[in-house]
């Protein structure tokens, strides 16, 4: 471990740019660790070796070469794993969470708002990001809060870079949804109730607004055919086009098994490529979401039971829709949630709870790498110990879902990040 | 109100009058704010646990190690006991057995009844009237090893309300959750919530020195109550037949109470400012803090708070959700307990409550406590802060057998309950259909809520 540690005090006083540039060029072998691939198996004594930013080699100890000039870090007794990837994060968008002037959650003064960017608010610089590296996660969506059954669109970002471009991988990934009782916002007193203040506005107003779009595609394509220069875009239908088109995803927010059926039906009608989120009160439709064959975020698994329901029925969500051969993922969010970005490297420790109530370890490390990679449309670049794919590695001292674990290096495309936030700063300045 | 309660009410009573009565007296005791004692109960069987790893949280842990409960109590712990041959014995190979987790902050089973904000000081406030026995999330908690909770008051006000300790016999009936003899507690806050009630409403207080302020005058208050009372009871002692009884007044009656020692104060602090100022004005007015509760900034000031013997009840690795928890870092309980303050980690969450064991394990991981020291935190430690350490929190002969049956090492993220005893009697078994909870019939009741200190502040 001295290498590692000599590297990322290297790093920590090295200016990030120049920093970024040349260590990105520096091969890097880790050697004698347990590697755990995702997508083939552990492999007890292993080498991994990183150059130009990706993975180079990885294979067991002898059978894999490691280039001449590589730096060897010694990894004996480590384990060595993809970086983390969680699914659903504010990360840019809020620093404190009671300040409202740190946050940029939500546009909430309608409910249909596809044309907000998630990637015109991320503030790069966020205090959050360091804290969540610390402990493994190297990539993230970004979503906005889930005031509105369309919120906007998700970034996909890696947790490292000189400034906001290098961090945002994709703009507009996917679509944020939201269907259920919280959306139902105007329902006031008296004279103040507006449409919509049900569910069966909400779905109207979500119908109209598809068919909207439909229509105005038509309008669009053919004033394109005329040339026709008149044509008036309309940013916010334009904005649906691509979801409505099947072309990325749609994840939809909602928690209760008679929600998700409503807001699948509306899904199916539109054929929506969709990625159901939360699903906490799912229990008695599983074998349904696994017939729709939906890929699902679970989070929070420690969203609490009802009243009246045994005390595990949140906790063993993931393995019962795994068993049925539902690809999922897991957040971070605390119960509660739907989101809490600051506890976002906690996000091991969901998986690991996971597996307490019964998902196979396997599974659990993919639910938050693999899995949100593909979901997300980065499954042939991230989330698993593979040849060719982006290096974000991580080195621990054991078991990556076990609370006990410490993360001793986070590698981002090939660079050894410092292991440093603002946190432990402080705490160094006040270690006697 | 069901009037199956009205014993206990009026026993409540009784204990506060007689509380009241007694420090009138020269030679009161500290338990005469305690929770009432428990009617005599039939004396459970025999059980002895064999092959466990026993995690004492006193002296450390004992591998194939075997635990004996007689009479609700431990009887015996080591390698081997002097169980008796008709003992129900539970071979406990591949399983942990701990002290029952101890949560110190809990607003669990309260229903929304957290917080009376509609004063700065309301001290006479008492948890236990809105106590909801069937409230949902104390199952929850249950079925996570939780075998104790302090119950406070919310975090609007400066002085808040008197707590409540339960053993969480879930399915018992709301005077047999008590636990019994309990010392008394009164919780204060400090910081962001109360300026924030208040201020919002235009009222005293709306910055830090108003809150301050707020509580000196209370004091300056009690104190002259405490002396109107004395110079009575002083003449009256000596046969002052003329001698006539001030009037009495529940709110600086418990002030004067904090003044005397006879309650255990709990504060809501997160600043170390503020934790400086709390220990001036606690010296001022001469009272002792037990502990101080969220604590997030307690490393930047230990070594100063460790001499005054207050502990800390804190979050492992909450921060961000306000000014005040900027600073947090998941390293403040290690750091403080290095520096000689007491330790403790706490829920003041309906959801943390269900797994405090993995937040001990983090304790592993930030700053390198070991096992034993990690343990302690939410059992031994919180028991302390409670004050009833002489009681529960570790397995030692002599203690009530208060424990926890898990399957794996509790400190790892896959531990789960399998059973949880409570004065050496089954509460909890998740190896039964259903809900697992042994005592319990009927419905539960759904407060709703996180069971957080901020949610509910009156706003």
């Amino acid at each position: 471990m001295k290498k590692l540690i000599c590297v990322a005090l290297l790093l920590a006083v090295a200016p990030a740019g120049l920093m970024a540039a040349d260590a990105a060029k520096k091969v890097i072998a880790l050697a004698g660790g347990r590697l755990l691939t995702v997508s083939h198996g552990t492999i007890e004594n292993g080498v991994l070796v990183m150059a130009d930013g990706k993975i180079a080699a990885v294979g067991e100890a002898g059978k894999v070469t490691i280039p001449a000039g590589a730096e060897i870090v010694d990894a004996r007794g480590l384990t060595i794993y993809p970086g983390l990837i969680d699914p659903e994060t504010n990360f840019g968008l809020t620093e404190i969470e009671s300040d409202q002037n740190s946050n940029d959650l939500a546009e909430p003064s309608d409910e249909i708002m596809p044309h907000m960017h998630v990637a015109d608010a991320f503030h790069a610089e966020t205090e959050l990001i360091p804290v969540a590296r610390l402990n493994g996660i190297t990539n993230a969506v970004v979503a906005p809060a889930s005031n509105d059954t369309i919120a906007g669109q998700d970034i996909f970002i890696q947790l490292a870079g000189a400034d906001r471009d290098q961090m945002i991988l994709g703009r507009d990934v996917a679509l944020a949804m939201n269907f259920g009782a919280d959306q139902r916002r105007r329902g006031g007193r008296g004279s103040k109730t507006e449409f919509p203040s049900t569910r069966m506005g909400l779905i109207t107003q979500l119908r109209q607004t598809f068919l909207d779009v439909q229509d105005y595609e038509a309008r669009r394509d053919a004033a394109a055919k005329k040339d026709d220069k008149a044509f008036k875009r309309d940013l916010k239908l334009e904005a649906l086009i691509p979801y409505l088109n099947g072309e990325r995803p749609v994840v939809v927010g909602v928690y209760e098994g008679y929600d998700i059926e409503t807001i699948m039906g509306l899904a199916k009608e539109f054929h929506l490529k969709v990625v159901l989120n939360h699903v906490t009160h799912s229990q008695e439709i599983l074998d349904k979401i696994a017939s729709w064959k939906v890929a699902v975020i679970v989070g929070s698994i420690y969203d609490f039971p009802l009243a009246n329901e045994r005390f595990d029925a949140v906790y063993t969500l993931p393995a019962e829709l795994a068993k049925r051969g539902v690809k999922i993922a897991i957040s971070s969010a605390d119960a509660g949630g739907p989101v809490s970005s600051h506890s976002s490297r906690n996000l091991p420790y969901a998986a690991g709870f996971a597996v307490a109530y019964g998902l196979p370890y396997d599974e659990a490390l993919k639910a938050i790498t693999l899995n949100v990679a593909e979901m997300f449309g980065y499954g042939d670049k991230l989330g698993s110990l593979d040849v060719g794919k982006t290096a974000n590695v991580v080195v621990a001292n054991g078991d990556p879902l076990d609370v006990r674990t410490d993360v001793k290096q986070v590698y981002i495309g090939g660079v050894a990040e410092p292991m440093v936030s603002r946190q432990t700063k402080l705490r160094d300045e006040y270690t006697k | 109100m069901n009037h199956a309660h009205e014993p206990r009410r009026r026993g409540l009573r009784a204990a506060r009058l007689s509380g009241f009565l007694a420090a009138t007296c020269a030679a009161f005791v500290a338990t005469a704010h305690a929770q009432p004692a428990l009617p005599a109960q039939p004396t459970p069987p025999d059980i002895v646990f064999r092959n466990a790893t026993v995690m004492t949280a006193s002296h450390g842990t004992i591998e194939h190690g075997a635990v004996w409960v007689h009479g609700g109590k431990i009887a015996g712990v080591g390698a081997t006991v002097n169980a008796p041959a008709e003992a129900a014995v539970v071979d406990a190979s591949g399983e942990w057995l701990t002290p029952g987790i101890i949560d110190p902050h809990s607003h669990s089973a309260l229903d929304s009844d957290v917080n009376e904000a509609t004063s700065p000081v309301t001290p006479s406030m008492h948890m236990i009237d809105a106590f909801d026995n069937r409230d949902k999330a104390l199952y929850q908690a249950l079925a996570g090893g939780v075998t104790t909770e302090l119950l406070l008051h919310g975090s609007a006000n400066m002085i808040g309300g008197q707590a409540v300790v339960i053993k969480n016999k879930f399915g018992l009936d709301r005077e047999a959750m008590l636990f019994p003899n309990a010392p008394g507690s009164i919780k204060f806050a400090s910081g962001e919530n109360p300026k924030r009630v208040y201020g919002s409403r235009d009222q005293l207080p709306s910055t830090r020195m108003g809150n301050f302020e707020v509580m000196r005058q209370a004091f300056e208050d009690a104190k002259n109550y405490r002396a109107t009372w004395d110079a009575y009871n002083a003449k009256a002692a000596k046969g002052d037949k003329e001698a006539v009884a001030p009037k009495r007044d529940l709110k600086l009656e418990a002030l004067a109470d904090v003044l005397r020692g006879k309650l255990y104060v709990q504060i809501h602090c997160y600043r170390a400012d503020e934790f400086l100022t709390e220990e001036a004005m606690a010296h001022e007015y001469g009272y002792k803090i037990r502990a101080f509760h969220h604590a997030l900034e307690m490393y930047k000031v230990a070594d100063k708070i460790a001499p005054e013997q207050t502990a800390i009840a804190t979050f492992t690795d909450w921060w961000g959700y306000k000014d005040e928890a900027w600073d947090a870092i998941p390293w403040n309980a290690v750091m403080s307990m290095r520096q000689g303050v007491r330790v403790a980690l706490k829920s003041d969450s309906n959801d943390h409550i269900r797994r405090l064991n993995q937040e001990a394990g983090k304790m592993v991981h930030y700053g390198g406590a070991s096992e034993d020291e990690a343990i302690r935190m939410v059992t031994l430690n919180p028991a302390w802060i409670i004050g009833v350490d002489d009681r529960t929190g570790s397995i030692d002969v002599g203690k009530d057998a208060d424990l926890v049956l898990w399957n794996h090492d509790p400190l790892s993220t896959y531990a789960r309950a399998q059973k949880v005893y409570i004065d050496g009697e089954l509460f909890f078994d998740a190896g039964l259909p259903g809900f697992g909870a042994t005592h319990f019939s009927g419905a539960m009741h759904d407060a709703g809520g996180f069971g957080s200190d901020d949610e509910e502040d009156g706003q």
